[in-house]
């Protein structure tokens, strides 16, 4: 996630006190995006990953990690030069009617990844304070609206993203469990099988990196924070050095699940059950930093897809957009953004399992990644629109490798998703 | 639209409402795979069961987290227990199929009184302990539904 202000001091006579501060801003960019990173999918997708698997999905863990830092910082780049968000750009570049069809898609998962999200932060309240799940929901719901109305835009990312680090506590287990290195080191080598199980959960951990929302919310932050050429080498730290070493954190989960559950057979299809490899590292104080950690990572990510969805929307529609204007200057992205919350508050009451509607969304965000995508890479790679800020030869063939697979990916899903049962076997 | 097809279609649909439905209720035949898979299932609960249960035990967890993680275990268990009692066993099965739902009934007791105890060390152990001897009874009777000897 971008997190400093691209205004700039003018002039200075005290240049060295500038530098420091813009490297300090830099740096809690990064920490802010390292601890932001994690969200229910992957939360849900790792864990459930290393049960059934151990080690061996670790190379697709990876993947997608390096994938939404090539694309991340593409889209960032983008915003930063042109002042346009990814969903201008789609529309810009692939027309209405697939602008429209990407809309739709988008908004469709970006729902259910709120609703998945507001189920998320419930499940862990209930479980640190044992009352109904469904009161939690709303109470959730009620203090993330106050949260995102007191704090200014950087302050919500901070917010979320340094409590978001609690997490890193998935990897004092896996360094306290001292698993065999050299199988751990195994699964980072790429390996196909013919078990539609484990091709599943290769399509579902990879598209829980790479969810649409996240690049629509990183450039969408990128205009808020008023990011000029001048910010890009802060999109490219914040985008490959955040995302990767928050990256470390969907490792860990993977190897800490893989060590402990996956010898037992447990299969965790419970949000709460994430945080048992720490209670058994560590006891209570394990347990409280992970369900902490998992309460601002599910937290961040509630507020990053419904800032997403009224995003596209108002991108699309040409309506006035943005946190920093203030709901009297931007009212119907305000009004979209309740809209898409009070949605999600419905979804998530009817009682269906926020971990099952986590994993339709993520698998169903696979079918829309190409849509979000494709524009991020031709716009990037455009010259005559970005000048010498077009991709250079790394990031065009990277950017294509990586569009190739998704498009793969996203012609599997679906058939995947049924002959698994959802994953279910 | 001819008579015949109005027929054919109103046919075709009560044929897939009736599926639905069967599909719905659970009621249907219930096959080796997928009784050996729920036994599997199990397994899965007991073990976890065991995890949360040795949180309590060792004092290393937080009440609230044990009470709620068994209460939705033993959901999970319960919903299973009712899932295999309700389906019509494949023949041959049916003393397999009725050792399950008595494993199930067991770990669904057992995270009970998890739920009910969560702060008490004594019953976790207890519970640990019981878990584990249900998970090696649906391990016995998996490998006796998948042919290998228990």
């Amino acid at each position: 996630m971008p997190a400093s202000t691209g205004k700039r001091r003018e002039g200075g006579s005290d240049e060295g006190g500038a530098a420091m501060k813009a490297i300090l801003k830099i740096a809690l960019g990064i920490i802010a995006a390292i601890g932001g990173f994690l969200d229910i999918g992957d939360l849900v997708f790792t864990t459930q990953a290393g049960a059934l698997f151990r080690y061996d999905l670790l190379w697709a863990v990876v993947l997608g990690v390096f994938g939404i830092g090539v694309y991340a910082e593409m889209s960032g780049r983008v915003a930063a030069v042109s002042g346009r968000p990814v969903f201008d750009v789609i529309r810009m570049r692939m027309g209405f009617g697939v602008g429209l069809l990407a809309l739709v898609a988008s908004t469709l998962v970006n729902i259910l990844t709120v609703a998945a999200e507001l189920g998320g932060i419930a499940i862990v309240l209930e479980l640190l304070f044992d009352a109904p799940y469904s009161m939690f929901v709303f109470s959730g719901a009620i203090a993330l609206v106050a949260i995102v109305a007191l704090l200014p835009f950087g302050g919500i990312e901070r917010f979320f993203g340094y409590g978001g680090l609690l997490l890193f506590v998935v990897v004092a287990a896996v360094v306290h469990q001292d698993p065999d290195w050299g199988d751990v080191a195994r699964g980072l080598v790429p390996s196909l099988s013919s078990s539609t199980l484990y091709l599943y959960f290769v399509v579902g951990v990879f598209a829980a990196a790479l969810m649409p929302y996240e690049v629509h919310f990183y450039s969408s932050g990128a205009i808020e924070e008023g990011w000029t050429e001048e910010n890009l080498k802060e999109n490219r730290l914040n985008a490959i050095l955040g995302y990767g070493i928050g990256g470390i954190l969907s490792v860990a989960l993977v190897v800490a699940s893989g060590y402990l559950f996956h010898p037992l057979g447990v299969e965790p299809n419970d949000l709460g059950t994430v945080a048992l490899p720490m209670q058994g590292a560590f006891g209570e104080t394990g347990l409280l930093l992970a369900l902490g950690g998992m309460l601002f990572c599910v937290g961040g990510s509630a507020v990053d897809s419904s800032f997403a969805a009224s995003y596209n929307l108002a991108q699309f529609l040409g309506w006035e957009w943005g946190r920093y204007q203030g709901p009297g200057k931007a009212p119907r992205f305000t009004a979209s953004w309740l809209v898409f919350l009070l949605v999600g508050i419905a979804i998530a009451e009817s009682g269906i399992n926020p971990v099952e509607i986590t994993e339709y969304s993520v698998v169903f965000s696979v079918v829309a990644l190409p849509l979000t995508y494709l524009p991020v890479l031709l716009i990037a790679g455009d010259r005559s629109f970005m000048a010498e800020f077009a991709n250079g030869r790394i990031a065009t063939v990277l950017g294509w490798l990586y569009f190739v697979v998704i498009v793969v990916l996203a012609l599997a899903a679906i058939p995947l998703l049924l002959a698994t049962n959802a994953g279910g076997g | 639209m001819s008579g015949n097809a109005d027929s054919r279609i109103r046919a075709s649909a009560a044929v897939l409402l009736f599926a639905f439905l069967l599909a719905a209720s659970g009621c249907g035949d219930l096959g080796k795979a997928e009784l050996t898979r729920g036994v599997e299932s199990l397994s899965a609960l007991a073990a976890q069961g065991q995890l949360v249960a040795s949180g309590v035990a060792r004092d290393a967890t937080k009440s609230t987290y044990a009470r709620v993680m068994s209460k939705t275990l033993g959901e999970e268990a319960e919903h299973e227990a009712e899932k295999l009692a309700d389906a019509t066993p494949q023949a041959g099965t049916e003393e397999e199929r009725d050792a399950a739902v008595a494993i199930a009934g067991e770990i669904s007791q057992l995270l009970s009184e998890l739920q009910t105890y969560p702060g008490d060390e004594n019953h976790g152990s207890l519970v640990q302990g019981h878990l584990e001897e249900a998970q090696e009874k649906a391990e016995a009777l998996s490998a006796r539904l998948n042919g290998e000897k228990a």
